[in-house]
């Protein structure tokens, strides 16, 4: 376990080195909800689908600035690739496996670090306008799912970086996905209201986008709307099982190569 | 006395080294793509019948002119980015060394970072005029010669940050700060009449917001909630006639003697 920690706190220390990084970030996401939402809750038809835009969206800026915060670890990992800085990770006495686990883990919880302070803006904001306080084992739930979109973000950037070489490629590889994923989930509208718009096949990527899962997920219990559903936790654990998988095992394949 | 061919020369220059950043060009346009085959679409069905009348058309059409603005603005403000590489790689004291006065050099970069971003744009301009349709050639052309001097304002803006702070960090935290705050108080995704009036107050003298709706009411976009173009003309040639002052003013004074972190 002392393997592992060593590489979450290197991580850790590179993350932090993109603090202004972070900060824009952060004044985007703020200003998404404190500007764009608040403009929108008065354009918003509440007799279609919601009553209070800015109370629908606030979980929801924080799913998106989760997953952008814990799609960052990719970007490294591709740049250690080009640079073979890999070869020095593989000359450190930690096993391959150790080595694979640290980096997923490390750009999951770098992402659960990066929401805090949107999570209790959330937390604010729906205690205020709605009058809800989440129970402890809500709670716990809430940041369990946070976690688990963590980690399998973290897995989904760390297999698309290992998938090329080419910096070009990875780069547009992740706005493809990354894009795709913000886009067509429920983080910015309900379920409903996609699939009466888009075709099919964007209404079930939409479905089932672990991002439209953690957002709904963290709704159900801050507004108590849409219901809580079994199957928004198993998509979220499923992904976290598969893209940290397929990360753990890219990995340890590719910086052998 | 300025040379129009030396400012053409750094222009030039400008426009070759865009090529570089062909991975943020895919990604701008995945995310232009992005944002109006999927989040334009949906939003448009999300709001009320009021909305429709009061722009003057569907909000599809209205965002989609809002997002080219947006667009450009956020490909021209990247000359800054280039002034930062050029400090890293010591090619700032080559480019003071050349026969060419440190006016022709800030103009010519403004003019080479905006045209270079216009000339990128093109293609997803024309793409949204056709999804709009334009019913009056002499308002378009208005409204482009606008855009053009909108954009070399963004580039001045750009080159103005960029020297006054001399560092990278806090250039780019500046930027992402402004980006944030300049395009969702502007009436690039929204009209002006939604916004809260402490928001209205900060959008009305955006420059983004005489960009969008000069760009609107360019393509037949006809609304009593748009800017007047007057106005919006005057606003533009105002922002582009400051920054690029600035920048002359600013580049001579503290392009040289170094401090760049």
């Amino acid at each position: 376990m002392k393997a592992v920690l060593h590489i979450l706190e290197r991580d850790f220390r590179y993350f932090f080195r993109y603090k202004w990084w972070i900060v824009g970030m952060l004044s985007m996401s703020l200003a998404d909800l404190f500007i764009m939402a608040v403009v929108y809750t008065r354009m918003v038809n509440p007799e279609l689908f919601i009553e209070n835009y800015f109370l629908f969206f606030s979980p929801g800026i924080m799913i998106t600035a989760l997953f952008a915060a814990a799609f960052m670890i990719g970007r490294e990992i591709n740049a250690e690739i080009r640079r073979e800085i890999s070869h020095y990770m593989l000359s450190l006495p930690i096993k391959r496996w150790k080595l694979a686990l640290g980096r997923v883990l490390a750009g999951g919880l770098r992402g659960m670090i990066y929401t805090i302070p949107l999570l209790l803006t959330t937390l604010f904001v729906t205690f205020v306008l709605a009058g809800n306080v989440p129970s402890p084992l809500q709670m716990l739930i809430i940041i369990l799912a946070l976690f688990l979109i963590s980690v399998g973000t973290s897995g989904l950037s760390i297999t698309l970086a290992l998938s090329t070489t080419s910096f070009e490629k990875y780069v547009t590889a992740r706005g493809v996905i990354y894009y795709l994923l913000f886009f067509c989930s429920t983080v910015f509208y309900p379920l409903n209201l996609i699939q009466s718009v888009m075709p099919q096949f964007f209404a079930i990527i939409a479905q089932y986008n672990p991002l439209s899962c953690g957002a709904d997920l963290a709704r159900s219990f801050l507004l108590g709307y849409p219901p809580l559903e079994p199957v928004m936790i198993l998509d979220l654990v499923i992904f976290a099982l598969i893209f940290a998988s397929l990360a753990m095992f890219a990995y340890m394949k590719i910086i052998q190569k | 006395m300025i040379s129009l061919r030396n400012i053409w020369v750094v222009a030039e220059r400008d426009l070759r080294t865009f090529v570089n950043y062909k991975f943020m060009l895919i990604m701008r346009a995945i995310w232009f793509l992005a944002q109006i085959a999927l989040f334009g679409l949906i939003v448009n069905k999300m709001f009320k019948p009021d909305v429709e009348l009061a722009i003057g058309t569907s909000y599809f059409n209205f965002y989609a002119a809002g997002i080219i603005i947006t667009l450009l603005y956020s490909t021209t403000v990247f000359i800054g980015y280039d002034i930062y590489e050029e400090a890293d790689h010591g090619v700032i004291e080559y480019l003071l060394s050349l026969p060419v006065s440190r006016k022709e050099l800030v103009l010519g970069r403004s003019i080479g970072g905006g045209l270079r971003s216009f000339i990128y744009v093109s293609p997803m301009l024309l793409f949204v005029l056709y999804l709009i349709g334009v019913t009056n050639l002499l308002q378009f052309l208005v409204a482009f010669i606008s855009l053009f001097l909108f954009a070399f304002g963004v580039a001045g803006f750009s080159i103005t940050l960029a020297v006054s702070i001399k560092s990278s960090d806090k250039f780019d935290i500046l930027l992402g700060v402004v980006d944030a705050l300049i395009v969702r108080l502007s009436t690039t995704l929204y009209p002006l009449v939604y916004m809260p009036n402490y928001y209205q107050a900060f959008a009305r003298f955006n420059p983004l917001t005489f960009a969008a709706d000069l760009f609107r009411w360019g393509a037949g976009i006809e609304s009593t909630v748009l800017t007047n173009p007057a106005v919006a003309v005057f606003g533009i040639i105002l922002f582009f006639s400051i920054f690029t002052f600035l920048g002359i003013i600013l580049h001579e004074r503290r392009l040289e003697g170094g401090g760049w972190q």
